[in-house]
């Protein structure tokens, strides 16, 4: 028994030892492989390629054509040649050096339609690979690009959608590598996509300046744009502030003979541009008292600055170490102290002084813990002002910001959207009038706008638009506020702008329950619930919890709130999870039947609940609601009340909120605005100050005046004529 | 920079410090005291801080003119390239200045086993073999060194080093900083001085460098082939003009007495050289013997005019025209080839002023300076003149032992004074004005003690129009005391001095290896580097990997190899016993800074190859067996791996 436990146990071991060699193993597949000589030159490169494997379904290939070289790859359909994309060789197009400043050799498919379908690389020579990250970091990090389509802004870092730009997992350690994959990547598939017709070739005119005449100052290159400075603070990368920029960049473009004078000045300024040929660009960056170093060093080995590109429309443009000239200093009157210096050389064709580009800083956050970086881009633009440029600027069409697309993508929604928040804003604001008509038997005048307005929130707002206001939002308000504003995240999404604006505004004029009691999707949908539920024959069932209990139980949607806020510090991603507490995502964005069944049981449970009691999500749960409500205490205007509310139980009886209590103050940050009590208010069979005027008056045979503003009927004076007047008045 | 400013007790120098002294003291008199100091104080410091958010702090760091940072932060790039002579070392050193750190040794006419200079086949081709493959000489003794001009400044192009011992001039390319052509002079010994010119004297469009003049000190036969060794009146000197650019010799002028030092002048119609041995003495008594000695000066158009009209000789197997440049010979100014200008007594130096209006001979045993205008000198070589001595417009005391002149661009001159150990800093117009006799005019403006017996002196750009007039640096011989003892050998001392003010201040010393002795600082601006190869300038370069390989013609191999890091491309490779081998390597990696060396033991071979460089050996294999020849220039985190076997069959 004993033996076998032990043979076991060896056994386990031999089989962890070969599952731990294994990859080790595989480690080293294609480092320094020999390759067929045949692969950079014969005509038929698949033979010598697996092109198969980076173009899944394709049969056959052809040979090599176009300048620089790709392959068609075809599928045979019912025995015709499908064509179904294109294979290019890394190497056939550019020789950009990876870390070891040899490049990384990478067979490269693309669909007809510009997509990435395939990624394998041949051959690589990263030590870095081989030394401490396995080669499978880099075949992940490859497959990140498939179904990419090649015309996509694609950086190495975060996405920014508002900018267009499609961020991609680095490889902490071996950023020089991913830098360089990704421009070998970009440059392969554009090169060939813009020769299959798939992209349209960019063609910028060189720019011509004018002759020197002027000895611009540093302020005046400044205050012109010639400079520019591109500033990232610590916070944005994570770490924390010791009173300097994490990096404090200046920039600008040295070709131009007047801005290159002024920098360089003569000596400088000619002996650069006698290194470059034509078609070359010189720019310079200086840094000063920065936390870090906008060179890096991964130039030292593999020749790459991994730190900053260059960036023209889709077109990228990364340093090596040839790229590289001294910056001596800078003439410039009154120029800035610098510590780090450089003039990088843009080789590329395609790049055009006359048009704007953006110098892009690539920073990384490093995890103390677990050494593992995450990235992020910062970019500036630069544009030389039209006195630098001979003709001026040309003219540049730029695509619209996202966020402006989706507001012209979306006109009509955002104007049926405005009419609503209108006119049920109207409709409040014509409250007096409508409460007035109604009364507690026939509140329609009141309730036709209202159930309007949450059919179209459920309806449209919420499930179509998906519009449904969150906590998550206001989440990222604190954060903009306290780090930093970005309209464009805001605009991005217009009805949830302009819906916010509206809360903004109503909450502060009428309190929450605007929003929450006639617009929430979700906050009406609970209560229509439990309208039908009472029209359907429910309402025996129907039922509200006591007063002590509720009073006690609604506090708990403000600890949900502080709560989501306090995690938010921590982590925006958590918050974000627990911000699941509330059902708007399961209800409209996802669909109640879309998500694992704690979410929809949740979602489900909370509208289920609402059939039998009147918005248990709100009065209790909703974190929005609770951060709503504490603004609504300084709204301007509250509902009425009068003298006889402080003994008088009878509104706060039929109160769905549970917002008035014993001494008849309504709890302004609990009411929905329903206009229950005001249709009360004026009625004079429901409000027993009224009522028992009407009575006293009846038995007294004396007229019923009309019910003036305060919500008692006009008092009966000696004089007749001021009767007249006042009855008129009213 | 604000630590590390050179703060001069010369008031003009720091306006601000003594501005805040000023307020100081009147705050203190007017009683309204500690405060207000204190607040000027604040405001003196101030600037230090870049205000936050502001367009732009004062310059500092990194090179704004007129600063002098003698201690570069890391990172930070010194403003000049100090170019320097190595003496008997036989090299060119490079520094960055003014911190006088050395950035690049040059081998030039010595054999320097890091760079393989004399072992590869390349550079012995430059240095020149005998029959048998082996290296002619492999000492040299480098005086002066000197740029390429363009527009009377320096180009970056080249700079010309000369080797005295065996009468060569070297040229080093300003792109690599690597020498790439030795010229030997013939029928010459004691090549001493050496100067490029600045303009072309016969095509006055090309305004750049096309000749390099060479001053012969030594008197020889002519030729020196075993006859006339005892006849010392039958020696004679030779100055040589070497063409720039295919650096052949092109033509030789016979003269009397002997030249070290020489000049050039910026319309490039005249070169001159000092004399200080018009005895033609053997003996150092005999060449003391005359009281003046001379500067000669020579007309570059005239005597290529001559060659062409054919009136030159040969000396001996030389190929060389030589023209007869003696007094004898050019007596009528008019059509002479030369002139003489008398200097006092064995003269040492003579350097251009920036302006190009003087030349400046020291008289070395006569305490003097001698200014000679060079309109006149051409004055009287047209005939407008009546008398070469008025082309003298001043000859001043200076002190003891002055040897070099250097300028800095405002008018004054800064001589070293050897025997006194001194420099002294004097004002040309002042001292013309003194000669022509305002005796109560005061020429001297300086003087400071250098530590100790200053030879050459160099301020930046100070032999170019463009003299800068910062800081000096100055050669001194001895440094005795100035650095640590290391055994009874020291090392020369060069010392920066500041000459930004009236006043001139000791800013630095440094310890240099025996023994540069002349140097010129040059703006970085001027300097373009190459920062890789270019594989095609190599015909010999093995440009692929699969060229690799051995290959054989009877007992002659050839080995052809490429670098890669961290590889050879052969993984061995095997010769026969007996076998001239020939080794051609291309480092075929382009990242900037990856060289790769490459050392055979037992064969005493080693070399570097640059990036996209290519270099050959040849050896013969005489010793059987297995020779790991491995990289010896670190270049790869597998540097150590990187090897090759050759296997030498027996």
């Amino acid at each position: 028994m004993k033996a076998l436990r032990l043979l076991s146990a060896i056994a386990g071991r031999l089989a962890l030892c070969a599952t731990l060699l294994q990859p080790a193993a595989s480690q080293a597949d294609t480092y320094e492989v020999k390759l067929p000589p045949e692969l950079a030159t014969a005509p038929r490169m698949c033979d010598y390629a697996p092109c198969k494997d980076v173009i899944p379904g394709a049969t056959t290939f052809s040979e090599r054509k176009g300048q620089p070289w790709y392959v068609e790859a075809y599928k045979d359909e019912a025995g015709q040649k499908k064509l179904l994309g294109y294979v290019m060789l890394s190497t056939d197009i550019t020789d950009i050096p990876a870390y070891s400043g040899k490049p990384v050799v990478t067979l490269i498919g693309m669909d007809t339609a510009g997509k990435f379908t395939g990624v394998k690389i041949l051959k690589h020579s990263e030590p870095i690979l081989l030394l401490g990250i396995p080669e499978s970091a880099l075949v992940k990090f490859n497959n990140q690009y498939l179904g990419k389509f090649v015309g996509d802004n694609i950086e190495i870092g975060k996405s920014r959608p508002e900018e267009n730009l499609i961020g991609l997992d680095a490889i902490t350690g071996a950023t020089v590598t991913v830098i360089a994959q990704n421009q070998v990547m970009m440059t392969s598939g554009s090169e060939v996509a813009k020769q299959v017709g798939i992209l349209k070739p960019v063609n910028r005119p060189q720019a011509r300046f004018p002759v020197s005449t002027a000895t611009p100052s540093w302020a005046d290159l400044v205050a012109d744009g010639s400079v520019q400075r591109l500033t990232v603070k610590p916070e944005e990368v994570g770490l924390k502030s010791d009173g300097r920029p994490y990096m404090d960049l200046w920039f600008g473009y040295l070709n131009q003979p007047t801005i290159g004078h002024a920098i360089l000045g003569k000596d400088g300024y000619d002996s650069l541009m006698g290194r470059l040929k034509e078609g070359e660009h010189a720019i310079f960056i200086v840094a000063n008292n920065s936390m870090d170093s906008f060179k890096g060093s991964g130039f030292v080995r593999g020749g790459l600055y991994d730190r900053v590109q260059v960036r023209q429309d889709k077109d990228g443009f990364t340093f090596r170490d040839l790229d590289y000239v001294n910056l001596w200093g800078i003439s410039a009157a009154g120029a800035p102290a610098f510590n780090e210096s450089a003039i990088f050389i843009i080789r590329g064709k395609s790049f055009s002084a006359a048009y704007p580009w953006k110098l892009v800083f690539l920073g990384n956050k490093i995890d103390k813990e677990t050494a593992a970086k995450t990235f992020a881009n910062f970019d500036r633009e630069y544009w030389l002002a039209d006195k630098y440029l001979e003709g001026g600027r040309p003219v540049v069409v730029k695509p619209d910001p996202t966020w402006l697309k989706v507001w012209k993508d979306k006109v009509v929604e955002i104007i049926a959207f405005t009419a609503l928040l209108l006119v049920i804003a109207a409709a409040y604001a014509s409250r007096d009038k409508l409460v007035r008509r109604a009364d507690r038997k026939n509140k329609w005048p009141v309730n036709a706008f209202k159930y309007t307005g949450w059919v179209l929130s459920i309806g449209f707002v919420g499930f179509y638009a998906m519009a449904q206001p969150s906590i998550t939002q206001v989440l990222t308000w604190f954060h903009s506020l306290l780090f930093q504003w970005k309209w464009e995240l805001f605009l991005s999404d217009p009805l949830i702008f302009i819906f916010w604006i509206f809360i903004i505004v109503t909450v502060f004029v009428w309190g929450r329950g605007l929003f929450c009691g006639w617009l929430c999707p979700f906050g009406s949908l609970s209560e229509l619930l439990y309208k039908i539920g009472q029209a359907v024959g429910l309402k025996r069932f129907q039922f509200h919890l006591p007063q002590a209990l509720h009073d006690k139980l609604k506090w708990v949607k403000y600890a949900v709130f502080f709560g989501l806020l306090a995690v938010s510090f921590f982590s925006m991603g958590l918050a974000e999870q627990l911000a699941e507490v509330e059902p708007f995502k399961t209800t409209f964005l996802v669909g109640l039947f879309n998500r694992s069944w704690p979410y929809t049981l949740f979602a489900g449970g909370l509208l289920g609940l609402s059939i039998f009691t009147e918005r248990p999500f709100c009065k209790y749960l909703c974190p929005l609601g609770a951060a709503l409500a504490m603004p609504t205490t300084f709204r301007w205007f509250g509902l009425k009340r009068k003298d006889e509310c402080t003994s008088c139980k009878a509104c706060a009886k039929g109160c769905g909120s549970l917002a008035i209590d014993t001494k008849g103050n309504i709890d302004q940050r609990e009411c929905m605005l329903c206009l229950d009590c005001m249709v009360l208010y004026y009625d004079d069979h429901a409000c027993p100050p009224l009522a028992q005027e009407r009575k006293r008056r009846d038995k007294a045979g004396q007229p019923l005046t009309p019910i003036n503003g305060k919500g008692y009927f006009i008092p009966i004076h000696p004089a007749p004529a001021n009767t007249k007047k006042e009855g008129a008045a009213a | 920079m604000s630590t590390q400013d050179i703060k001069h007790d010369d008031q003009d120098m720091v306006p601000g410090r003594r501005k805040f002294l000023n307020t100081a003291a009147l705050a203190g008199l007017t009683g309204a005291g500690l405060s207000v100091g204190l607040s000027a104080c604040k405001q003196e410091s101030a600037p230090v801080a870049p205000q936050p958010g502001a367009a732009a702090a004062p310059a500092a760091h990194a090179g704004a003119a007129g600063e002098l940072n003698l201690h570069p932060a890391p990172g930070q790039l010194d403003t000049y390239y100090g170019v320097w002579s190595g003496g008997h070392s036989g090299e060119v050193r490079i520094l960055g200045l003014p911190s006088g750190r050395e950035i690049k040794r040059v081998p030039t006419f010595n054999i320097d086993c890091m760079s393989g200079w004399g072992i590869t086949n390349e550079s012995k081709a430059i240095i020149g073999t005998r029959a048998d493959g082996n290296l002619r000489y492999k000492t040299g003794d480098t005086h002066h060194v000197h740029g390429s001009y363009t527009d009377g400044t320096y180009d970056g192009r080249y700079f010309w080093v000369n080797d005295k011992i065996h009468g060569r001039v070297a040229r080093i390319r300003g792109d690599i900083f690597e020498c790439d052509r030795i010229t030997e002079i013939p029928n010459i010994q004691g090549f001493h001085g050496i100067f490029p010119d600045k303009r072309d004297p016969v095509d006055q469009s090309v305004n750049r460098t096309t000749r390099v003049f060479c001053g012969n000190e030594f008197h020889i036969p002519h030729p020196n082939d075993g006859r006339d060794m005892d006849d010392t009146s039958k020696y004679g000197t030779l100055f040589t003009c070497v063409d720039a650019e295919t650096m052949e010799v092109r033509w030789q002028c016979r003269v009397d007495g002997n030249m070290d030092l020489v000049a050039t002048s910026y319309n490039g119609r005249l070169a001159a050289a000092n004399q200080y041995n018009v005895e033609g003495g053997a003996h150092y008594e005999d060449m003391m013997s005359a009281e003046k000695d001379a500067c000669v000066f020579f007309d570059v158009a005239r005597i290529e005019k001559a060659i062409k009209d054919g009136r030159f000789t040969t000396i001996g197997d030389s190929k060389v025209p030589v023209v007869d440049g003696t007094r004898g010979a050019n007596k009528d100014p008019k059509t002479a080839l030369t002139c003489y200008v008398p200097v006092p007594k064995n003269p040492h130096g003579v350097n251009a002023s920036p302006d190009g209006k003087y030349f400046i001979c020291s008289g070395k045993l006569s305490p003097t300076g001698t200014v000679i205008e060079l309109a006149k000198v051409e004055a009287f070589l047209d005939g407008t003149l009546d008398d070469i001595n008025k082309s003298i417009v001043a000859e001043i005391e200076l002190g003891l032992g002055p040897l070099h002149t250097t300028f800095d661009g405002r008018g004054n001159a800064f001589t070293t004074l050897f025997l006194d150990s001194q420099i002294v800093k004097w004002n040309v117009d002042a001292a013309i004005k003194f000669h022509a006799g305002d005796k109560n005019i005061k020429y001297v403006v300086d003087r400071i003690d250098v530590q100790y017996q200053p030879g050459h002196i160099s301020a930046d750009m100070g032999e170019t129009k463009e003299a800068g007039g910062q800081f000096l640096a100055v050669g001194c011989k001895f440094s005795k005391d100035r650095f640590l003892p290391v055994g009874p050998l020291h090392p020369e001392n060069e010392q920066l001095i500041d000459i930004r003010g009236e006043k001139m201040t000791m800013l630095a010393d440094h310890p240099v290896y025996p023994e540069p002795h002349d140097f010129v600082i040059v703006k970085r601006e001027k300097i373009k580097t190459r920062q890789v190869f270019n594989v095609d300038d190599f015909p010999n370069a093995v440009k692929d990997p699969k060229e690799s390989g051995v290959f054989r013609n009877g007992n002659k191999v050839t080995v052809k190899l490429v670098s890669q890091a961290p590889a050879y491309s052969l993984r061995e490779f095997k010769v026969k016993k007996g076998d001239e081998v020939t080794l051609i390597l291309t480092n075929l990696d382009k990242v900037e800074d990856l060289t790769h060396g490459f050392a055979i033991p037992k064969y005493d071979i080693n070399f570097i190859v640059n990036p996209q460089e290519t270099k050959s050996v040849t050896f013969k294999a005489d010793k059987p067996g297995v020779y790991w020849c491995y990289c010896t220039h670190f270049c790869h985190a597998l540097h150590l791996e990187m090897r090759t076997r050759m296997i030498v069959e027996r």
